[in-house]
């Protein structure tokens, strides 16, 4: 196995790949990893229900094996989770997670060598109170009667208990507001090619759909997981079919141009008054600092300078914190939502930083997260 | 190896704020963002919850013992009579339940009911749902939502999206408020039938403006909501009910003139609400607690923290929520204490019993009474000082932990009658003491400091003050 190469796969434990999405590879993968003390530990979501899953480091095979796999409503960022342990561990990580991760390798918080990322897929995840709500207006259905979800074809598809399918398709979702989160519709990276090695059901076809993962390697890191994982009787892989690749390709596409889209819809450019919409979005703040806390990129702990040169009795009309985080994050922002997600005034923070962000980063032509280069130097140009 | 993660709820206050507290050689918050109070969103308290666990240690008058051996102690000072026992709120129905028992007819949540009409106690005691906050189409605020009950403010502004008029009754402007009322001039309040009051009650409240609150919904037929500031103050109201209550008055009053000499304290550090003159007074004090406490106890009795705890809290809307840990230690010291063990499912059914409720649903609030309650006289007057100090409660003061908050907010006008300087000090002097604090320029009324802080120069939530630069 070597990186470029591409492959379908599945658990051969049954029960995991009955419970596990799409075959159960990666979990697999991830269980084989531990148990051939290819890594120290691994990363999973333990499941507490259809909408709630909690992000653990565990050593234990079983808890691998027993974990949740991906839950749509479950939009947690795990690069900060494993910052600073020191720990040699495999990951699943959404497109955004791989970013937080390589990030907080070039800081020096994360060790990449000793850090194998197993990439997912995404198409977008979604707030689990928000997904309550639009199961109850939207699906007509009481979220405790849900039993799975799956997005196919453009749609959103809830499975209730009593094994009925419940279909809506995400743009009308997203009309009424529901739906993803907002940074995910306008993110471009669907396919995880950032990562060790990129996991998905896209691609997949034939009797193998919904039952297989495909499988795209993209480092020698990559390669060595899934080869531990086949050595090990964990997984078993054959080659995809041209028809599979194929499709796989133009999902990405597809997938990648609506992303462009959104992000053309979500920043319309500011004409006038460019500062007094930055305060007036900023002006419930009440300074708690959830947003550094959350923020993937972000590793300078405690004594920070958006912490230190802020006082809450300063009487700036937007305050230090903002400034300096606005500054720091042109350059490192991944817009992964975190932020927006966890602000007690519902300020949307990830849209302000990416404000900032999108032209910054297109004009030096960096991409943070993506791969180890630093980011270049960048000027400010003052309006005369 | 694997992280221990609790699911559990802020103490902060009663708003019922689900988050993880992982432990990781230090402790960690983590957002539980499928929590329905909050949707995983925390406040600047919230987020600094791994300094308020401070781990605490059972002793004897200075000596570190165990847990039994403390809450035997306890249990022999206490029997020496003239004892009283005092719960705010912080900790689960369960206990409550058990707390009760122990402490026989000497019970004090904080809050002063004796002084509140009867037929107000269920009104005082549950709030309304947040969804309905934010369906309402007028709401009046007689808080600072930014300061006190920060995750209220998403639900006002989500109303405020919707066409909702909000109106604050404060001495400050907040953004969030299109018309900003001055407290002494709240007769200027147009209330209807479609507003929506906001207040809180808790074991500082002056009476008479909580009865002038409530006579003002009353009177305009609107709704009226109070929030509170304790995990479970509206748990500890609900289960009290029908138990002989004093106030916190009336405990400090009994300390102070030496009929109550032993104060039991059930996760409530004394220190935050009760002067340190009148504690020192006590022959013993004695805290049972999850975290250590800032007050001089005689006897502390340690257990686990709030999150590694069994049991349920009910928050502002009535919300029964569970506690994600296994840790029962406390209801255990409680036990020895009342001489037999008490068992947490018995305690549990009774509290579901008392509420109405066959199991613990987190997503499901429970139908609760909520009776009108009769016409109210309220002789509420604004108070009358040249410069008042208004020292507005929040979680930082309610549990003494450290904020970025050492300064005082005052006006424009203020700020240049004193001729302050930028970056300079303000000399604040009241009952004989002076301060000298750093002072931020907002939007405060006239002859108003505001401050979240404790100077130690209060007295009440309004003091009158002298200022000068």
């Amino acid at each position: 196995m070597q990186k470029g190469e591409m492959y379908v796969g599945w658990s051969t434990k049954d029960d995991v790949r009955k419970r596990g999405g799409s075959g159960g590879l990666v979990t697999s993968m991830l269980a084989a990893a531990l148990e051939k003390k290819f890594v120290d530990a691994v990363v999973v979501l333990k499941k507490i229900n259809e909408f709630e899953a909690v992000p653990i480091i565990t050593s234990d095979v079983n808890e691998v094996l027993n974990s949740a796999g991906s839950l749509h409503s479950v939009p947690s960022n795990f690069a900060k989770l494993i910052a600073n342990r020191n720990l040699k561990v495999a990951l699943p990580a959404k497109g955004c997670d791989v970013r937080g991760i390589i990030e907080q390798g070039k800081r020096n918080a994360i060790n990449l060598d000793n850090t194998f990322i197993v990439g997912l897929n995404c198409g977008g995840s979604m707030h689990p109170v928000v997904t309550r709500e639009m199961l109850e207006v939207m699906y007509k259905i009481k979220p405790e009667d849900v039993h799975g979800e799956e997005i196919e074809k453009g749609k959103l598809i809830f499975e209730t208990k009593d094994g009925k399918e419940h279909a809506i398709t995400i743009d009308e979702l997203e009309e009424k507001g529901y739906g993803r989160r907002e940074s995910c519709r306008y993110c471009t990276i669907k396919v995880p090619n950032n990562s060790d090695i990129a996991c998905g059901n896209w691609g997949v076809t034939g009797d193998l759909v919904g039952k297989a993962t495909f499988v795209e390697i993209n480092s020698e890191k990559g390669a060595k997981l899934l080869q531990n994982a086949v050595d090990a009787g964990y997984v078993q892989v054959q080659k995809p079919d041209e028809k599979g690749v194929a499709m796989r390709a133009k999902i990405k596409g597809v997938m990648e141009d609506l992303g462009k889209k959104w992000k053309g819809k979500v920043f319309v450019p500011i004409e006038n008054g460019r500062l007094e919409y930055f305060r007036k979005e900023l002006e419930h703040c009440i300074d708690c600092g959830a947003c550094k806390t959350v923020c993937p990129t972000c590793s300078c702990g405690d004594v920070s300078k958006c912490t230190e040169y802020h006082f809450r009795g300063d009487a700036y009309k937007m305050s230090m914190y903002h400034l300096v985080r606005f500054l720091h994050l042109a350059d490192a922002c991944i817009g992964c939502g975190q932020c927006s997600d966890v602000c007690p005034a519902d300020i949307p923070l990830t849209r302000l930083y990416r404000r900032f962000a999108n032209p910054v980063q297109e004009q030096l032509k960096y991409e943070p997260g993506m791969d180890m280069q630093k980011p270049p130097y960048f000027e400010v140009k003052l309006n005369e | 190896m694997t992280d221990n993660v609790y699911s559990t709820i802020c103490p902060g206050c009663n708003f019922g704020c689900g988050l993880y507290i992982r432990e990781n050689g230090t402790l960690e918050v983590d957002f539980r963002k499928s929590s329905p109070a909050n949707a995983g969103k925390l406040c600047r308290f919230g987020m600094s919850l791994p300094k308020l666990y401070a781990p605490a240690k059972s002793v004897i008058d200075g000596k570190e013992v165990t847990l039994e051996d403390a809450a035997k102690e306890a249990a022999k000072r206490i029997s020496a009579g003239s004892a009283a026992f005092l719960s705010f709120g912080n900790t689960t129905c369960e206990e409550l339940v058990a707390f009760q028992k122990v402490a026989g007819s000497y019970l004090c949540t904080g809050a002063n009911f004796e002084a509140l009409p009867k037929d107000t106690y269920q009104t005082l005691s549950v709030g309304i749902p947040y969804s309905e906050i934010e369906a309402a189409k007028h709401i009046v605020l007689f808080i600072d939502p930014y300061e006190q009950y920060p995750l209220i403010l998403r639900r006002l502004l989500s109303a405020k999206k919707k066409g909702a008029k909000i109106t604050a009754v404060w001495w400050k402007s907040m953004p969030v408020a299109s018309e900003t009322i001055k407290p002494s001039d709240v007769s200027k309040l147009a209330l209807t039938k479609d507003s929506l009051v906001i207040a809180d009650f808790h074991p500082l409240s002056d009476s008479e403006q909580v009865k002038s609150v409530l006579a003002l919904a009353k009177n305009a037929g609107a709704r009226i909501t109070f929030l509170k500031p304790f995990a479970n103050s509206t748990g500890a109201y609900l289960l009290s009910k029908d138990a002989k209550q004093k106030s916190l008055a009336q405990l400090i009053d009994d300390i102070n003139k030496g009929t109550i000499k032993t104060l039991f304290c059930l996760e409530s550090d004394p220190s935050a609400l009760i002067p340190s003159e009148t504690l020192s007074k006590l022959t013993n004090l004695i805290i049972q607690t999850g975290q250590s406490s800032s007050a001089k106890a005689n006897i502390v009795i340690a257990h686990e923290p709030l999150y590694k705890k069994k049991g349920t809290l009910i928050n502002n809307e009535g919300r029964a929520q569970a506690l994600g840990g296994a840790g029962t230690n406390g209801l255990d010291a409680l036990g020895i204490i009342a001489g037999s063990k008490f068992e947490f499912n018995a305690l549990h059914d009774s509290l579901k019993k008392a509420i109405g409720i066959s199991a613990v649903d987190e997503f499901t609030i429970p139908k609760y009474d909520r009776p009108a309650y009769g016409a109210i006289q309220a002789a509420a007057k604004p108070p009358e000082t040249k410069t008042a100090l208004l020292s507005v409660y929040n979680p930082f003061m309610w549990f003494n932990l450290a904020d970025d908050n050492d300064f005082v907010e005052l006006n424009l006008n203020t700020a240049k009658a004193l001729k302050l300087l930028k970056g300079g000090t303000l000399k604040i002097k009241s009952n004989g003491a002076s301060i000298e604090k750093k002072f931020k320029v907002a939007p405060v009324q006239e002859n108003v400091l505001i401050t979240t802080r404790k100077f130690g120069i209060e007295k009440g939530m309004l003091t009158s003050v002298e200022i000068s630069r």
